[in-house]
């Protein structure tokens, strides 16, 4: 699967500081989007790439930490990059514990936010590795029958193939077979590597 | 009270003079017996030695020295008053019949000797009364003269009370009125500052907007000339932002720098429209983020006004903040600020009034506006219109209110046009 050029998404009310920013984003590159307002963002389409938000604090209407907000909520991960006039430290905090990537107070030099934007489109393409990994991984679980599914609990819990049989009450035999198909769907290369999938997953599903 | 002191004090003073020549005033009762009683015993005295002195003198020389009696008489009415001196008249009287008229020695008279003996007694009367009379007639006009020392000086003394107190009284004012006057200029700069204070978020959002516009291009401009093949097309236009922001900058510094400035008051010819139209740039940002549309209606023909500058945009700037922030709990219809002005040809007066559809104030709030301190918001010190108020009486004009709960505010107020001209 060949991934898409990384994408910056520019949302500020101020026409040209709005311009200025996709023009710099560009002359590195980069492929940018401007919104003037939070609304304009919501609505546009984005493409299925790695990129990230540079977002203007305040701003009429909406304002950046409330479209943070509404990203969060509709399960939209993408790292933000906060621009604001004058940063009072509550704000900061606030925009800090929802996951905003940096907070930067204008005006910002070019090269701060071109490093900030370069790590947050690095994590985005991590996070998005990630994410579709998970997905696969979980293809693959999913694609185990109900008993398949018993005996791999059973098998990561260190069980033997002899008591496994006793306590789903059939033969040694029939287990194997089970497992066998296990190892195979998941693509386990070992018990090891099978015990480390499942965590993974658990892990994800706990998060 | 104090009259009735010196009705008292008078009537004592005047005891004093007339009764005891020793004056010794306001004596007591005892006091006042024992000089009197003194006083019959020296009459009784200065008798006795005339009597003396004539018999004394008549032994040698034969003759009545009886006219010594006159001379007692004289000297007790006069000395020692009316009541001594007819005792001395009495006195003398009896031991001139005695002494003196025959038969010696002997209280009877022989009928020839009585006109003798009652010119006698009628001379020491009218002499004891005429001189009684002179007496009187003196010791009136001295209390009189008294009497009229004692008012000149109470009044002299109330005058220069009364003097004193409207000194103090003016001294006073003055100082009260230099007083209110440093609060007053105290009070227009902290507000204008407060009312900067208030502002400050907006203005820093003013001044970094177009900086940041200004750096933004600027990185960008530099970005795209730093490429292996630059691109001029968009360094010229990153570069010609930059030159927009930077110019956008330098107006809203301006217009700060004009709004904090400490100055004294100058007056100075005042365009009030062009006034207005500066003084609605600074609110722009807050009236865009308060979704305030500002509506404006200048009248072309409107002449300057005399007056300070700073001062009357202060004033403006109030009267349009209040405006907004009345607004701001109005969500039930677009919320509109409205600037008029225009020019009364008849008056020669300049009038601007500035309308919201705000909250409103009723009716006890509405006649409190403008007390100092009174204030309908939760922050402000409410003395936003207070001052407002006092800079336009301070130019000579009015500025007033009417205003409805739920329909909003109209505050209106006159600046008197510059002389001499017609615009």
């Amino acid at each position: 699967m060949k991934e898409q050029d990384p994408t910056v998404f520019i949302v500020d009310d101020d026409r040209e500081v709005r311009l200025g920013l996709e023009s710099l984003i560009r002359s590195v590159g980069l492929r940018a989007a401007i919104f003037a307002s939070a609304d304009e963002f919501m609505a546009a389409p984005r493409p299925d790439a790695p990129a990230c938000l540079i977002l203007d604090v305040r701003m009429p209407g909406q304002s950046g930490l409330d479209l943070q907000r509404e990203l969060r909520g509709a399960g939209i991960h993408i790292p933000i990059v906060f621009l604001t006039g004058h940063g009072d430290i509550p704000m900061t905090v606030r925009a800090m514990k929802e996951g905003a990537m940096e907070f930067l107070t204008k005006p910002v030099r070019g090269q701060d936010l071109l490093d900030a934007v370069q790590k947050a489109i690095a994590r985005d393409r991590t996070a998005r590795q990630k994410r579709a990994e998970l997905s696969e991984l979980r293809a693959r679980f999913d694609s185990l029958t109900p008993r398949e599914t018993e005996v791999l609990n059973l098998v990561v819990a260190g069980l033997l193939n002899k008591q496994i049989a006793d306590e789903l009450g059939t033969s040694e035999l029939t287990i194997k077979t089970h497992r066998a198909h296990v190892m195979e769907k998941t693509r386990a290369d070992s018990l090891a590597h099978l015990v480390r999938m499942t965590e993974t997953l658990k892990r994800s599903t706990a998060r | 009270m104090r009259a009735g002191d010196k009705q008292v004090r008078t009537t004592q003073r005047m005891k004093g003079t007339f009764i005891s020549p020793d004056g010794s005033s306001g004596s007591r009762l005892g006091a006042r017996i024992t000089g009197a009683l003194l006083r019959y015993i020296a009459a009784i005295a200065i008798v006795a030695a005339a009597l003396w002195l004539s018999l004394a003198l008549q032994a040698p020389f034969g003759n009545p020295f009886w006219f010594l009696f006159a001379l007692a008489v004289i000297s007790s009415t006069w000395l020692l008053g009316k009541g001594p001196g007819w005792a001395a008249v009495a006195l003398s009287s009896a031991m001139g019949l005695y002494f003196f008229v025959p038969p010696y020695r002997g209280w009877t008279i022989n009928l020839r000797d009585l006109p003798f003996f009652a010119t006698f007694v009628s001379c020491q009367v009218i002499t004891s009364w005429l001189i009684s009379w002179r007496g009187d007639w003196e010791a009136a006009l001295r209390h009189a003269r008294d009497e009229l020392e004692v008012r000149v000086e109470e009044r002299t003394a109330e005058l220069k009370a009364a003097n004193d107190a409207l000194l103090y009284r003016i001294s006073e004012q003055k100082r009260a009125e230099e007083a209110l006057q440093a609060a007053r200029a105290e009070l227009a700069r902290v507000a204008r500052i407060t009312t900067v204070g208030e502002l400050t978020a907006s203005i820093a959002h003013e001044v970094n907007q177009p900086l940041a516009a200004v750096v933004a291009n600027a990185d960008a401009c530099v970005a795209w000339l730093a490429l292996p093949a630059p691109n001029l097309e968009e360094a010229r236009a990153a570069a010609n932002r930059a030159v927009e922001g930077a110019t956008r900058a330098s107006g809203v510094i301006a217009r700060i720098r004009s709004l904090i400035h400490k100055a004294e008051p100058q007056r100075g010819p005042v365009q009030l429209n062009q006034l207005i139209d500066e003084t609605i740039a600074i609110v722009s940002g807050q009236a865009s983020r308060s979704q305030v549309a500002v509506h404006l209606e200048l009248a072309p023909d409107l002449p300057e006004v005399p007056g300070d500058r700073i001062q009357l945009q202060q004033v403006i700037l109030n009267l349009a903040v209040n405006g907004i922030e009345a607004m701001a709990p109005v969500s039930s219809r677009p919320r509109r600020l409205s600037i008029r002005s225009s020019f009364d040809r008849d008056r020669r007066e300049v009038h601007v009034l500035v309308q919201d559809n705000g909250v409103g104030v009723g009716g006890d709030a509405m006649t409190r506006v403008f007390e100092p301190f009174f204030t309908t918001r939760t922050q402000g010190i409410g003395m936003g219109l207070p001052i407002s108020r006092s800079i336009i009486e301070a130019h000579g004009g009015r500025l007033w209110v009417q205003s409805e709960v739920d329909r909003g505010s109209v505050f209106q107020f006159t600046l008197p046009a510059a002389e001499g001209r017609t615009a």
